[in-house]
């Protein structure tokens, strides 16, 4: 400490302030272990469905009652790309089933699991106290964590991208890219992370809200996700253009503003702890 | 320019209303012990200093500003309840994460410093969720003292600390609102520790501040009284209650005078009165016994 004869109010910039705490979440991101369960799980899933889906044809079930089999053909994903998105308009290739739901749009609740963990550490730590007492904008936290959720969010991504590439490779399917070019899955990788945009603020506000209470943040946040879960496979097709990047970050962009506001309000009007 | 001014403050939760309009004023470089019994309303206020919580009424400033102020809460060191760390991560690290939340340029300097004036420099690779409960409010006490805080907030810091824990806590409060300019509220059950290093008592009671006073004005005017003995303690005591307000028998027979102003006159008095002193001292009493009595006295009321 130095020795003073009057108090120095230094202010620090929006720019300094929110430099620091960047690197505050993501050095907390990269050293936490569950950031890397969360992309290895990203990396793991794929690889299992497309291995799964090649080697199990058919479930057969025997009712107990009436001794009837009944046998369920599962629709087999015969190229890499299924996993990732449908083309507009097409089925995935894949039944109805569990395995429908493991295609990438999964990562959009996993990023909501992320999300809540990460905000209710803080909480739960004390770490929000140490920050919110000598850091007045709360705005500074709310961008912060977005920008973090969203980073893990396109980590997720590439990951599960990586593991489509891997799992395809061992069950050796196709890579055919089809009517969808390598143009268009790289544009609907690049949609899904914009509208990462879109899922993480609702999550950080679920967050803020729950504040230490991890379930309700996640059972919240989870609840609110469904509603907009249906909409992903629409916007970001196989075949997705640069319209459908375009419209993904401006729906990003907007609900990052919108409800990071509302996040900031939150924090502002309610007790931290 | 007061370092804490609050008027009229009023929390509620729920239908139980927390603080009750209450006022206080800590001024600059004052080492300002805050007491009260559990539930009065202590943490709250010390909450609400420090932004965690949201007032439903009244004003609080500090250094003449408004509390929420950005430049005024870098200057706001604290430590509520119990550190704010990450148990898996050094106390290195959870230190240098507090350095970045206050945008320290010159971090790793500062938090060596820090853990320096609090003697933990040893213990800076140590895991957090290792440290004893001393250490960790040691740490918490560094990790408050980042940034050159004009103003400690300090809740409940010597619990759970050794005789030598509390010693250095001692002299590092006492260093820093000596030689930097720094105000220390601090709250404690621990009301002997308090005594050694308090230049300001408040006393806060149902959340309404009870009574502010400096240590002097403690020492002069509250807390001397004359012990005396005699053969007939029954009629010293009715006889000196005829001219004194505040006339007690303790646990060892004495009769404790209050309000005497010089010990002679209740000598004299009494012989007039055909009563012989026996034996007679002037004694203080502790802030403990001051803070318990005038806690009853409230209390009769």
């Amino acid at each position: 400490m130095e020795k003073t004869g009057e108090i120095r109010f230094a202010r620090n910039s929006f720019s300094k302030r929110l430099k620091s705490m960047l690197s505050v979440d993501f050095r907390r991101m990269f050293t936490t272990p569950l950031f890397y369960i969360m992309v290895g799980i990203a990396v793991v899933i794929p690889i299992l469905v497309l291995v799964m889906t090649t080697t199990v044809g058919s479930s057969t079930s025997v009712d107990p009652v009436t001794g009837v089999e009944t046998t369920v053909e599962m629709e087999p994903i015969t190229n890499t790309w299924q996993v990732v998105e449908s083309i507009s308009g097409e089925s995935s290739g894949m039944s109805a089933d569990i395995m429908s739901m493991c295609n990438i749009n999964l990562l959009f609740f996993m990023a909501a699991v992320f999300v809540c963990i990460f905000i209710a550490d803080d909480f739960r730590s004390g770490y929000a106290k140490n920050l919110f007492t000598v850091r007045s904008p709360k705005a500074d936290y709310v961008i912060s964590k977005s920008l973090a959720g969203f980073t893990g969010g396109v980590f997720m991504i590439l990951a599960y991208f990586i593991g489509a590439l891997l799992g395809g490779a061992i069950a050796g399917l196709s890579f055919d890219v089809g009517a969808a070019g390598s143009g268009g899955i790289v544009m609907c990788l690049l949609s899904k992370m914009c509208l990462m945009g879109v899922f993480v603020p609702i999550y950080v506000l679920m967050s803020v809200l729950g504040k230490q209470k991890l379930w309700l943040s996640m059972i919240c946040s989870l609840g609110v996700g469904m509603l907009f879960f249906m909409m992903v496979p629409a916007l970001t097709p196989l075949n997705s253009t640069m319209i459908n990047v375009i419209m993904c970050l401006a729906g990003g962009a907007g609900f990052s503003i919108g409800l990071g506001a509302i996040s900031n309000a939150v924090l502002k009007k309610t007790n931290l702890v | 320019m007061n370092a804490i001014e609050i008027r009229g403050l009023t929390k509620n939760f729920g239908n139980k209303q927390a603080l009750k309009g209450l006022e206080m004023t800590v001024p600059m470089g004052a080492i300002y012990g805050f007491i009260g019994e559990n539930g009065s309303g202590k943490s709250t206020t010390e909450k609400l200093i420090c932004g965690l919580l949201v007032p439903d009424g009244g004003s609080i400033k500090l250094f003449g500003r408004d509390y929420t102020d950005a430049d005024v809460r870098a200057k706001v060191g604290v430590l509520i309840e119990a550190p704010g760390c990450f148990p898996n991560c050094s106390v290195w690290n959870n230190m240098m994460l507090q350095a970045a939340n206050l945008s320290l340029s010159n971090a790793k300097e500062e938090v060596k410093k820090a853990l320096q004036m609090v003697r933990m420099e040893g213990a800076a690779s140590n895991k957090y969720k290792n440290c004893s409960l001393g250490m960790k409010q040691r740490i918490g006490i560094a990790m408050a003292l980042l940034g050159h805080p004009a103003l400690l907030v300090l809740d409940e810091p010597i619990n759970g600390l050794d005789a030598d824990g509390m010693r250095i806590m001692r002299e590092v409060l006492v260093d820093i609102t000596q030689n930097y300019q720094c105000t220390v509220l601090i709250s404690s059950h621990i009301l002997g520790e308090l005594e050694k290093i308090a230049t300001h008592y408040g006393i806060v009671r149902g959340g309404k501040m009870i009574t502010e006073m400096t240590a002097e004005e403690m020492n002069t005017g509250c807390r001397t009284y004359v012990a005396l003995q005699t053969k007939d303690i029954g009629r010293t005591k009715a006889l000196l209650a005829c001219r004194y307000s505040r006339v007690e028998e303790d646990e060892s027979g004495y009769i404790r005078v209050y309000d005497a102003k010089q010990p002679e006159e209740i000598v004299t008095y009494l012989y007039e009165g055909e009563i012989l002193v026996t034996e007679m001292k002037t004694a203080k009493i502790g802030l403990e016994e001051y803070y318990t009595d005038l806690m009853s006295e409230k209390g009769a009321r």
